[in-house]
C-alpha cells in the first residue's frame, strides 16, 4: 500500500516537473547563446557540466560564451527548471526538462464515447 | 552521432510521408543506417508505404510512450513485408518506428497526453543503439510542440509545399521558425508541381520557378516534383522510386536526396 502511495506521488512530482519544462515554443524564444545550448542539451540529453564547456569551444568563435558566460546561462536555464542539475564537482551533470504533452481538454466522457463506438465498430467489422 | 532529418510541411496532403518514405529509401540503397520515425501520433500513415498494416506492426511509438516497451523494440525492419518496390530493402539497413494506426491507441495518446522527454531520449537511444547515419522523423503537419521539437533537434530540416497560396504562406511561418530554433541546414521541395516534364521548355520553366521559390523564402530548393498520375495510381501501395526508378519523378527525388544527405 505504502509502495503506491509512494508511486502515486513520485509520478505526481514527475508531471509537475514536467509541466515546468521547456517547450520548443520557449526555446525559439530565448537568447542566442541560451538557445545553442539548448539545442545542444536536446541532441545529447543528458551532459556533464566538462562535456559542455568542451563542446562549447568546437564552435565558431562568434557563438563561443567564456565560461563565466556559461555558467550564467546554465544557472539561468536551471532556475527556469529548464536543465536539471545534479551532482558535484566532476559529477556535476545536467539534462534537459521538455514540457509534457498535455493532454486533451475534451472531457473524459467523449474519450470514453469514442473508445465504446470504435470498440462496437471492431466487433462489427473484425477484419 | 549520426544525423536527424525531418520532413515537415505546413499543411496536410502534401506528400509529406511519401517523400520521407522515399528518401529514407535512397539513403538506404547507398549503403546508409536509416530509420523512419512515424511522429504524426495523431495521423500516422508512412507505415502504408512500407507495407505495414495494423497486425504486422507488433510494439508501436505509442507504447514506448507509455513505457511499455524500448524504443529498440518498436524499430522493425524494413522491407519483407512490402510491394516489390520495398522489398528491395531487405538487402539494406533501414528500420520503421510506426505509431500506431488503432484508434483506441490513437484517442489514448490524445486523452493523455505523453512526456516529450521521454520521446526525446527514444529518439536518442535509437540512434546510439541502431548506429544510425539518418534518422528522418515524419512529423504532423503544422505547428504544434512535438513537430516544433523536431524541427529544433535537427540537422536538416526539409519543408514540402505545393504550388498552391495557402502553402506559401505556411511554408514562411515554417522557415521564420526553423530559422528562430537555428536548424542547420533548411531546403524546401515543391511537390506536385503542375509543370509538365513533357514541355518542350520544362527544364527552363523550372529552373525559373526554382529561383523565385528561393528569391521569397530565401532557402535552397532541394528539388522540383511534378505532379503525376503514376503516383496517384500506386496509392501509396509502394515507395514509388524503388518501383519506378527511371521515371521523371524518381530521377528528381534521387537529386534531392543527394543535395539533402550532403548537408
Amino acid at each position: 500500500m505504502d509502495g503506491s502511495i509512494y508511486d502515486r506521488l513520485q509520478k505526481k512530482l514527475e508531471v509537475q516537473k514536467e509541466a515546468e519544462g521547456i517547450s520548443a515554443g520557449d526555446i525559439a524564444q530565448l537568447p542566442p547563446a541560451l538557445r545553442k545550448i539548448m539545442r545542444l542539451m536536446l541532441r545529447e540529453v543528458e551532459l556533464t557540466h566538462a562535456a559542455i564547456c568542451a563542446t562549447m569551444s568546437t564552435l565558431p568563435m562568434a557563438d563561443q560564451l567564456n565560461r563565466a558566460e556559461l555558467d550564467q546561462a546554465l544557472d539561468t536555464l536551471t532556475a527556469q527548471n529548464w536543465l536539471i542539475r545534479r551532482g558535484e564537482g566532476e559529477r556535476l551533470n545536467y539534462t534537459v526538462n521538455l514540457r509534457r504533452k498535455p493532454p486533451s481538454q475534451l472531457g473524459g466522457s467523449f474519450w470514453n464515447a469514442l473508445d465504446a463506438k470504435i470498440t462496437e465498430s471492431k466487433k462489427a467489422n473484425p477484419t | 552521432m549520426g544525423k536527424i532529418i525531418s520532413i515537415h510541411s505546413f499543411r496536410g496532403g502534401t506528400g509529406k510521408s511519401n517523400i520521407t518514405a522515399n528518401l529514407a529509401a535512397q539513403a538506404a540503397l547507398q549503403g546508409k543506417r536509416v530509420a523512419v520515425v512515424d511522429t504524426d501520433i495523431q495521423s500516422p500513415g508512412i507505415h502504408v508505404l512500407f507495407g505495414l498494416d495494423e497486425t504486422k506492426m507488433g510494439h508501436t511509438l505509442n507504447e514506448f510512450l507509455r513505457g511499455e516497451c524500448t524504443i529498440k523494440e518498436v524499430a522493425h525492419p524494413a522491407g519483407a513485408e512490402g510491394r516489390e518496390g520495398v522489398q528491395q530493402l531487405t538487402r539494406h539497413t533501414i528500420w520503421l518506428v510506426p505509431s500506431s494506426i488503432n484508434g483506441k491507441e490513437i484517442s489514448r495518446v490524445v486523452k493523455t497526453g505523453y512526456s516529450v522527454d521521454v520521446l526525446n531520449r527514444g529518439l536518442n537511444a535509437l540512434q546510439k543503439e541502431l548506429n544510425l547515419d539518418y534518422l528522418f522523423i515524419d512529423t504532423h503537419p503544422g505547428l504544434n510542440e512535438e513537430t516544433l521539437l523536431s524541427v529544433a533537434l535537427s540537422d536538416t530540416l526539409v519543408v514540402i509545399l505545393r504550388p498552391d497560396q495557402q502553402d506559401f504562406q505556411g511554408t514562411a511561418v515554417t522557415v521564420d521558425i526553423a530559422r528562430q530554433l537555428d536548424v542547420p541546414n533548411l531546403f524546401l521541395v515543391v511537390n506536385k508541381s503542375l509543370i509538365s516534364p513533357e514541355l518542350k521548355e520544362y527544364d527552363q520553366l523550372v529552373q525559373k520557378f526554382r529561383s523565385d521559390i528561393e528569391a521569397k523564402y530565401g532557402a535552397t530548393v532541394a528539388g522540383i516534383l511534378p505532379l503525376t498520375i503514376d503516383m496517384a495510381n500506386l496509392g501509396s501501395a509502394d515507395i514509388f522510386s524503388l518501383r519506378y526508378p527511371d521515371h521523371v519523378w524518381s530521377k528528381e527525388l534521387r537529386k534531392i536526396a543527394e543535395t539533402v544527405l550532403a548537408a
